[in-house]
């Protein structure tokens, strides 16, 4: 091997990710404020100073203090233990609709591209999803099985699919013209070893840097569907739903709707600064 | 290009179609029933036996599939489960008002998105430019919520200089004017993030191709070359980004809605969905996916005045 190539083969793919990414202050800032609010989340049933459904009517609408961080909401409930308990649902429901529209949307790529008689059938399938916009579908499903946490997932996850069906499929059909492919074709690998040993793994890094992306998209989503009451329903914390409880004090408590909205905000402008660093280091195919 | 627009044209007939089958299939999915639901909570079985009949629910689903699609064709779209108005007349009002809502939102901020992203081009690695893809990294972050509350709550509430709660009449009347301000501003600005980061990459690269340096050789000034050389082509990818941004528009459009108590489709939607209103529901889901349709329809045949290539596939 030439002296030349600028990502030694001994460094491990996570350090060489964090070297970059300390390399950019901004990006820095972003990790650190993801990572606070990410360990708030997984921690709120630890950390949390009070139980995030318990009422207290004496102690309503009060304004941020040193007994209630954020202050409390129209029941006398502790915001700051519902943010991290709310943070906790809003990032799982993000999460879970990209594991699961990343991966039926990454199988119908790869099968796409790969057996080229299901391409057209799949693809158009998908572009057909793909001319209904997420909010619709969010509708449609609160529509069909009623609102609630379930109607979210389902939309977001349907929504995913399609874009990353696209994805994946333009990934497969640059790895599948590469020559280690042919030979391992002309040695005789089955199919689904084919699949997964190489063309799977040298299109993972395109599909991971696409659904960070989405994430936060979906988190926004989600948080939106909820305020409009056709997600997460009350009194479950979520930081849609209770930015939307907030709304009929607005004027005189403004803090109860700004908080949640605010965490939605950070937690996802956080995920898009990284998530714009991640493609641009870890495929620069991407990089306009 | 009257070539072009026809095909099309034809081409948006399946999709709408398979728009009018969805919304049949969404009718029949729901599992309340709509004749119980019509019928009250107190009503015997016959009463509801007969409505079911009346209302053409113990046919084959074939048939009903059928008169449903010939009866949205005449625009029938039935009565409201709650208060018995007819589903197109209400749709009828509420589609004028989103689409209000929707035009002068896209009048202010489309040109306001093409201009900032081509002054961050031409100040590239600036403070300015910088300044700009901050904003609108920011700006595709901000849940639409709380963009709308805040708007709310300074111009609204704290300087109490515009209203901000339904439609206060025509939009030509100044108090109709007033009304829509607030509600535009809320949807525009979850527009301008995006649509000002593609003007800008885009016309990045357009200013590095060869006509704008010839243009630049034979000593064109900045301003012909960006406007004249360089917006146009750089128009093309911005016009996709458009097209695409439109269901994130409707998205935005239907939260903006509910926060302005905005008489529109979106928030039609919503409040028929909650109150477990099927053919409302249904009927403004149809509503706003065709208009999104019709959107998609605009934006490619823009798209192909823009760029003559486009025509000739």
């Amino acid at each position: 091997m030439t002296a030349h190539s600028s990502a030694p083969a001994d460094v491990k793919p996570g350090r060489y990710l964090l070297a970059a990414l300390g390399r950019d202050p901004v990006s820095c800032i972003s990790l650190a404020m993801l990572t606070t609010l990410f360990l708030c989340a997984a921690l709120a049933p630890w950390l949390a100073p009070y139980n995030p459904l318990s009422i207290n009517m004496s102690r309503v609408l009060q304004g941020p203090s040193l007994d209630h961080f954020f202050g409390t909401d129209g029941q006398g409930r502790d915001i700051f233990s519902r943010s991290m308990f709310g943070l906790r649902l809003t990032i799982m429901l993000g999460f879970t609709a990209i594991f699961v529209g990343g991966t039926i949307g990454t199988l119908f790529g790869l099968l796409a591209a790969f057996y080229p008689k299901t391409d057209t059938l799949l693809m158009r399938l998908m572009d057909i999803i793909l001319s209904f916009p997420a909010i619709l579908f969010g509708l449609a499903v609160a529509a069909i099985i009623g609102s609630g946490t379930t109607a979210v997932i389902i939309a977001l996850s349907v929504s995913t699919t399609p874009l990353v069906a696209r994805i994946a499929r333009g990934a497969a059909l640059m790895v599948l013209a590469q020559d280690y492919v042919s030979s391992g074709r002309a040695i005789g690998l089955h199919d689904w070893t084919l699949l997964r040993r190489y063309v799977l793994p040298n299109c993972v890094s395109t599909i991971v840097v696409f659904l960070t992306l989405r994430l936060g998209q979906a988190i926004l989503l989600g948080a939106s569907l909820s305020f409009l009451g056709l997600g997460t329903q009350p009194p479950t914390p979520e930081l849609g739903t209770m930015a939307a409880q907030g709304i009929g004090f607005f004027f005189f408590a403004p803090h109860v709707t700004l908080i949640p909205s605010v965490t939605i905000f950070l937690l996802v402008l956080s995920m898009n600064i990284l998530g714009d660093s991640l493609r641009d280091i870890l495929d620069p195919r991407l990089r306009s | 290009m009257l070539r072009y627009a026809v095909q099309r044209l034809l081409l948006a007939i399946p999709v709408t179609l398979g728009v009018l089958l969805i919304g049949f299939i969404l009718l029949n999915l729901v599992p309340s029933d709509p004749a119980t639901v019509r019928a009250g909570p107190s009503a015997s079985a016959e009463v509801i036996a007969q409505i079911r009949t009346e209302m053409g629910l113990d046919r084959p689903l074939w048939d009903q599939f059928l008169r449903y699609v010939g009866n949205v064709l005449i625009g029938d779209l039935g009565t409201s489960l709650v208060n018995n108005m007819p589903v197109a007349e209400e749709l009828s009002r509420a589609f004028g008002a989103t689409l209000e809502l929707v035009v002068l939102c896209l009048l202010w901020a489309l040109p306001t998105a093409i201009l900032l992203g081509m002054f961050a081009a031409s100040r590239r690695g600036t403070l300015w430019d910088r300044l700009i893809m901050g904003g609108s990294v920011a700006g595709v972050s901000l849940p639409v919520f709380l963009i709308g509350m805040t708007l709310l709550w300074v111009f609204g509430y704290k300087l109490q200089v515009l209203p901000f709660t339904g439609r206060g009449g025509p939009l030509w009347t100044v108090n109709g004017l007033r009304h829509a301000i607030l509600p535009s501003i809320c949807l525009g600005l979850i527009f301008i993030g995006p649509v000002a980061r593609m003007t800008r990459t885009s016309m990045l690269e357009t200013l590095k191709a060869d006509h704008v340096r010839t243009a630049r050789a034979k000593g064109l000034s900045e301003r012909v070359v960006i406007f004249r050389h360089g917006l146009r082509n750089a128009l093309i990818p911005v016009t996709t980004l458009v097209g695409l941004q439109i269901g994130y528009l409707l998205g935005g459009a239907i939260v903006t809605e509910t926060i302005f108590s905005w008489p529109g489709v979106g928030r039609l939607a919503v409040g028929a969905i909650v109150a477990n209103d099927i053919p409302v529901a249904q009927g403004a889901i149809i509503a706003l996916s065709l208009g999104f349709i019709a959107m998609n329809l605009m934006v490619d045949l823009l798209y192909a005045a823009l760029d003559p290539r486009v025509q000739a596939k």
